[in-house]
């Protein structure tokens, strides 16, 4: 037989190598892992360093042995024996190097090493790096990512670089790829910091100005300095513009709450020269029937929460609508032909109203649940970021617009309107129901101020005060804009509304308001009858 | 009834291509006429004729867009503000009473008086002074409410308070004294009572502008008249005449 | 309002004479016979101040037509002017800090309260201030024409705005805070009985001469102007009147009377705060005079007292019962009795029963 030395030849070489083969994989890990359990503080930084970096180019396995280990190690469940680490969990021992578990026996005598908190960020860095790689749920690696830019103990440029490049979600990709860039402005090859320069001006905000400014500060290679100098300035721009929409919007936003609020006054007063005092009331009437849709839903079918803004749109402006027709017939009828007895009159209905609010509700601010459609917003340039909950207000406005412009120009109930307005008694000889128009009219009036009470409750404060901050700016809208014009109302809301808003952050609320006082008062001298002038002989 | 023959009086309201319009809306195109002193003239038309805003433009409560309004040959009226303009001599009674209820008839007729028009102070320290109290017994006398002097005004009857109105406005011995439907709402008598009056109030110094309605009223106390048609002046000369012509009675007496 | 004038003459004598009488009555049994603690007289002296508001208020609205919503500004300037004096006369009498200097930092006063320690020279300012700011307020609206709802508006949101100024602390008056710590006027312990007693009786006094000098204005030709401006403010102009400058005069009158109201009304609560500048404030100013019965001085005394009163009674043992109080009150005034109590006599006299005794009474 020929084959058979052979034989005795190949196996051993065979079962060396399967035996070299199992053996080799654990021999660098417990390489890595001696020095954690033996070395100096030095020694033990440096493997833990290594520990991440082993796991970081190896990625898959190799990432989740380093991620075990170093969790252990930050957890102080590592244990060192004679010559090999272990990792203790519960009750059970496993080795470190392998992760298989073992007998308390085989591992012999166990220590701790020696941990300090420099140590501990070591290892929290690592971890976090770590998972940043591994962890399957995009949350816990943006959570990680966090960790990491934090502590940079096991960081490096090329390990982000890496883990970058590995990353699947965008927005984290752009994260890292940012975090890596930052630590690039400090490479020592000045090509590379004016790379990573570039690299991070094409996000524009404010936190990249500051990373440039910074790096800047201490740049010594004028090539660079110049090109962070350029970027810099190109960020500014980029920032200065987004202030600028985000104040126009945010301006836009109040001038469509105080353009809902406007409106339904300018709506009673063009009528019947009825200045409603209690209008702030009816905003705060409909931001609390907003509120109880709510609850009630919150009750009755939480499922549905989210929607309660969008149910809350005819409820709020039902109730404020009642209140107000109540207001009508009750009171104010009675009233006509004394514009200063019904100012008194609404005045005392406000009064009656916000105590009975407060009696009934308390004087807290009320809680609002922001559903996810008016949650966070889109990012539109610079710092700039389009609010979906001003968006909703804006939006609110404009429907409401354009409603009453079709109600008025387009339906006979606005005919009627109109023709009242302008005549009473002719619309009456001609066979219009003045009793029935005053009352349906005032109780759109109202309505459209719940609206505004519906669109300002994610916005802005809701308690049983809230109307008097209102009612001024609405009074100066309708005294602006003209009575009884549409258009009026809402270029004056937007011009009050922008006013507000820009001078508000520079001079505060106080002096925006003096200015708006004085630029109406100093209009009014020049045009007493407003923006638009109602048509016809009053 | 008598008339007086028309003096060719100077002119003491010359009224030159005005146009007056709100927003898009015209309500006189070009409208020019005159009228003397002396004379009663009637501005005659049916509803929204333009005669009130005739009388606005006039006294100062609208502006026209074009045009030329002389008082007395050499006043520009324009050119004045309302108070102005009345104390130039331009008196004016509205159609709805307009007289200061809660003042009594002798305290509405003197308030009218402006002795001193130059300086509200003066005025008021002039109020006790003995002239006033005299013309307006004169006025109470001429309109015949000498007996309700001590009235408040507002409890007045419709057509006294139409009187006293005018008596306010004789108070000031205006040049262009306009009356605006100075009949509405009166009975036959107190329409009587009031033709007498106007017909009495007739002086050389005086152009007196009357618009009406009421056909038979005018025909009694105006010289001349002018009727209006969308602001249109549609014939000037003898109510007599207007009744026969034909775009006239077209246009209003529809007989 | 095209009612008749509603000339109470016996009623104006009656509330005259019953104001006099306190005057008289309180420095005597409030000091010499006892009887009247001074917490009372207290509450009296503020009443008063209200009442002289209420009057300054009914000259401009109630003769002249025109609604102001924001009086309170001119209340609160004489209050706090008459508080800087305090502070100051205060400080450099006896040394001692007071604690409003303490809150805002301040180890002196500011350059402009230079002079304030001086009585006339506050009571100069108390005239003046208010009064300046009055006509260039009524100079720019009346000139253009502003009036009746909208002048009313932007009153109210002046003092609207006054109000949030004063609540700022760098605004230099107190904050929301106020000014408070007065420790002496003219020279007398504030807190003592009979400097209590004496600054109401000053009040009542100072509401006596008000009360007089505003019935002698309006029964002058100046007052006949005034009404005739209230009734038809056009008419009067084709008269021939420039109506600009009586409104300006009673305006600025006006103001300064509620200026002096609230320079002794300040006193009297030991504090002055920017809620004084409130429009809620303000506009219960004119719910007096409406309550009272607008264009007849007395209406407006007699209102003020009453919701006065009303108020200091429950705020001791139902302040939260105030405000629907106050709210039904206007609200039934405002319905039934257009020209306020003093419609109650015309309603009384329609009723059969009660009419009949009223008038056997006069008559018989």
């Amino acid at each position: 037989m020929n084959f058979l030395p052979r034989f005795r030849l190949i196996l051993p070489v065979m079962l060396a190598a399967l035996l070299g083969a199992q053996a080799a994989p654990a021999a660098p890990r417990d390489d890595l892992l001696a020095p954690v359990c033996t070395g100096a503080f030095g020694d033990q930084m440096a493997a833990l360093q290594s520990i991440a970096r082993y796991g970081v180019e190896g990625g898959g396995d190799a990432a989740a042995w380093a991620l075990r280990v170093v969790e252990a190690f930050d957890g102080r469940a590592l244990r060192c024996g004679a010559d090999a680490a272990f990792i203790e969990t519960g009750d059970a021992l496993l080795s470190a190097a392998t992760l298989e578990p073992v007998s308390a026996a085989e591992a012999g005598e166990l220590s701790s090493p020696s941990v300090n908190l420099r140590l501990r960020a070591v290892s929290a860095s690592a971890a976090g790096l770590l998972t940043l790689m591994t962890a399957p749920d995009p949350a816990a690696r943006e959570a990680a990512l966090k960790v990491v830019s934090k502590r940079r103990e096991a960081v490096t440029a090329d390990l982000l670089e890496r883990i970058a490049a590995a990353e699947a979600d965008p927005g984290l990709k752009q994260a890292v790829s940012e975090l890596h860039a930052s630590m690039l402005l400090n490479d020592p090859d000045p090509q590379n910091r004016i790379q990573a320069i570039r690299a991070i001006g094409q996000t524009a905000s404010q936190r990249n100005l500051s990373l440039l400014t910074q790096a800047m500060s201490a740049e010594k290679d004028p090539q660079v300095a110049a090109e962070a100098q350029s970027v810099i300035a190109g960020i500014e721009r980029t920032l200065a513009a987004g202030k600028l929409m985000s104040v126009l919007y945010s301006g836009m936003s109040y001038a469509s709450i105080l353009f809902l609020a406007a409106l339904g006054l300018a709506v009673i007063f063009g009528l019947m020269g009825v200045i409603n005092l209690a209008q702030g009331e009816l905003i705060m009437i409909g931001a609390y029937s907003t509120w109880l849709v709510q609850e009630g839903l919150r009750a009755a079918a939480p499922g549905l929460l989210d929607y309660y803004l969008i149910l809350a749109i005819p409820v709020s402006f039902a109730a404020s609508a009642a209140v107000g027709i109540a207001m009508e017939a009750l009171i104010i009828r009675r009233l006509y032909t004394r514009p200063l007895m019904t100012l008194l009159a609404t005045w005392a209905i406000s009064l009656l109203l916000i105590n009975t609010v407060r009696v009934v509700f308390g004087s807290q601010n009320l809680e609002f649940h922001q559903p996810g459609y008016v949650s966070g917003g889109v990012q539109v340039l610079g710092d700039f970021i389009m609010t979906m909950n001003r968006l909703f207000a804006i939006g609110i406005a404009v429907v409401a617009f354009v409603a009453v412009l079709w109600l008025l120009r387009r339906t006979m109930f606005g005919l009627n309107i109109r023709a009242v307005t302008q005549n009473r008694e002719m619309a009456g000889a001609a066979g219009i129901d003045t009793r029935r128009i005053d009352w349906m009219t005032f109780g759109l009036g109202s309505g459209l101020a719940g609206l505004a009470g519906l669109a300002l409750s994610p916005l802005y404060n809701v308690n049983p005060n809230m109307g008097a901050n209102f009612i001024v700016d609405s009074f100066m809208v309708v005294v602006l804009g003209g009575v009884g014009s549409l258009l009026g109302a809402v270029l004056a809301a937007l011009g009050i509304g922008q006013i507000n808003v820009v001078i508000e952050p520079v001079y505060g609320a106080v002096a925006a308001k003096v200015l708006v006082l004085l630029l109406i008062i100093g209009f009014i001298q020049w045009r007493p009858e407003g923006l638009f002038a109602p048509k016809g002989r009053r | 009834m008598d008339k007086v023959e028309t003096a060719a009086g100077d002119q003491a309201l010359q009224v030159d291509g005005l146009r007056v319009a709100f927003g898009d809306f015209v309500a006189i195109p070009n409208l020019s006429f005159l009228v003397n002193f002396g004379e009663v003239h009637g501005v005659i038309g049916p509803n929204g004729a333009g005669k009130t805003t005739l009388l606005d433009a006039i006294t100062g409560k609208t502006r026209p867009a074009e045009g030329r309004i002389l008082l007395d040959r050499h006043t520009d009226l324009l050119a004045l503000d309302e108070p102005k303009r009345a104390l130039a001599g331009v008196g004016r009674k509205f159609q709805k009473p307009s007289v200061f209820e809660a003042l009594s008839v002798r305290e509405n007729l003197e308030l009218a008086l402006r002795l001193r028009p130059r300086s509200i102070l003066g005025e008021l320290r002039s109020w006790s002074d003995p002239r006033r109290k005299a013309r307006a017994d004169e006025v109470l006398e001429e309109i015949g409410l000498a007996a309700r002097a001590d009235t408040p005004a507002g409890a007045l009857a419709h057509g006294q308070k139409q009187w006293l109105e005018i008596g306010m406005l004789l108070m000031q011995r205006p040049k262009l004294l306009m009356l605006d439907e100075p009949v509405a709402g009166m009975t036959a008598t107190e329409t009587a009572h009031t033709a007498e009056l106007i017909r009495r109030l007739r002086s050389p110094e005086r152009a007196i502008l009357v618009i009406e309605h009421d056909m038979d009223f005018v025909e009694e106390i105006a010289d001349r008249v002018t009727v209006l048609h969308g602001g249109d002046p549609i014939f000037e000369g003898r109510m007599a005449d207007a009744r026969a012509d034909a775009r006239v009675r077209e246009v209003y007496l529809g007989r | 309002m095209s009612d008749a004038r509603v000339h109470h003459p016996g009623l104006f004598r009656a509330t005259a004479g019953a104001i006099a009488v306190i005057a008289v009555a309180l420095p005597i049994l409030g000091g010499v016979m006892g009887g009247i603690s001074p917490y009372f007289a207290n509450i009296i002296g503020q009443i008063a101040t209200f009442a002289l508001l209420a009057v300054a208020l009914d000259l401009i609205w109630g003769y002249a037509g025109i609604l102001s919503l924001g009086h309170g500004l001119f209340f609160a300037m004489g209050g706090y002017l008459i508080a800087m004096h305090l502070l100051k006369a205060g400080f450099e009498f006896s040394g001692i800090t007071p604690d409003f200097m303490i809150f805002m930092g301040w180890s002196e006063f500011p350059g402009f309260w230079a002079g304030l320690e001086h009585f006339p020279y506050a009571l100069a300012l108390i005239v003046l201030l208010p009064g300046a700011l009055a006509l260039v307020y009524g100079f720019v609206s009346f000139r253009s024409r502003v009036s009746g709802v909208y002048f009313a508006i932007i009153t109210q949101a002046l003092t609207y705005i006054a109000m949030l100024l004063m609540f700022r602390n760098d605004t230099g008056f107190g904050g929301n805070n106020g000014m408070t710590g007065f420790a002496e006027v003219l020279g007398q312990p504030i807190g003592a009985p009979s400097v209590v007693i004496g600054l109401a009786t000053v009040s009542v006094l100072l509401l006596l001469a008000g009360f007089l000098f505003a019935g002698w204005l309006t029964g002058t030709s100046f007052g006949r102007l005034l009404i005739a401006i209230r009734d038809d403010e056009a008419r009067l102009r084709f008269l021939g009147y420039e109506t600009l400058w009586p409104k300006l005069a009673i305006w600025s009158l006006s103001a300064v009377l509620a200026a002096l109201a609230g320079a002794l009304y300040v006193p009297q609560v030991g504090i002055i705060n920017p809620r004084l500048l409130s429009p809620d404030l303000s506009i219960e100013i004119a719910v007096w005079v409406a309550l009272g019965g607008r264009g007849a001085l007395s209406g407006a005394v007699i209102g003020a007292v009453i919701i006065s009163a009303l108020k200091f009674w429950l705020s001791g043992f139902a302040p939260d019962l105030w405000p629907f109080i106050l709210a039904g009150v206007v609200l039934v005034v405002v319905v039934v009795l257009p020209n306020g109590l003093l419609d109650l006599r015309g309603l009384l006299r329609q009723h059969p029963a009660l009419g009949n005794i009223l008038s056997e009474k006069r008559n018989g």
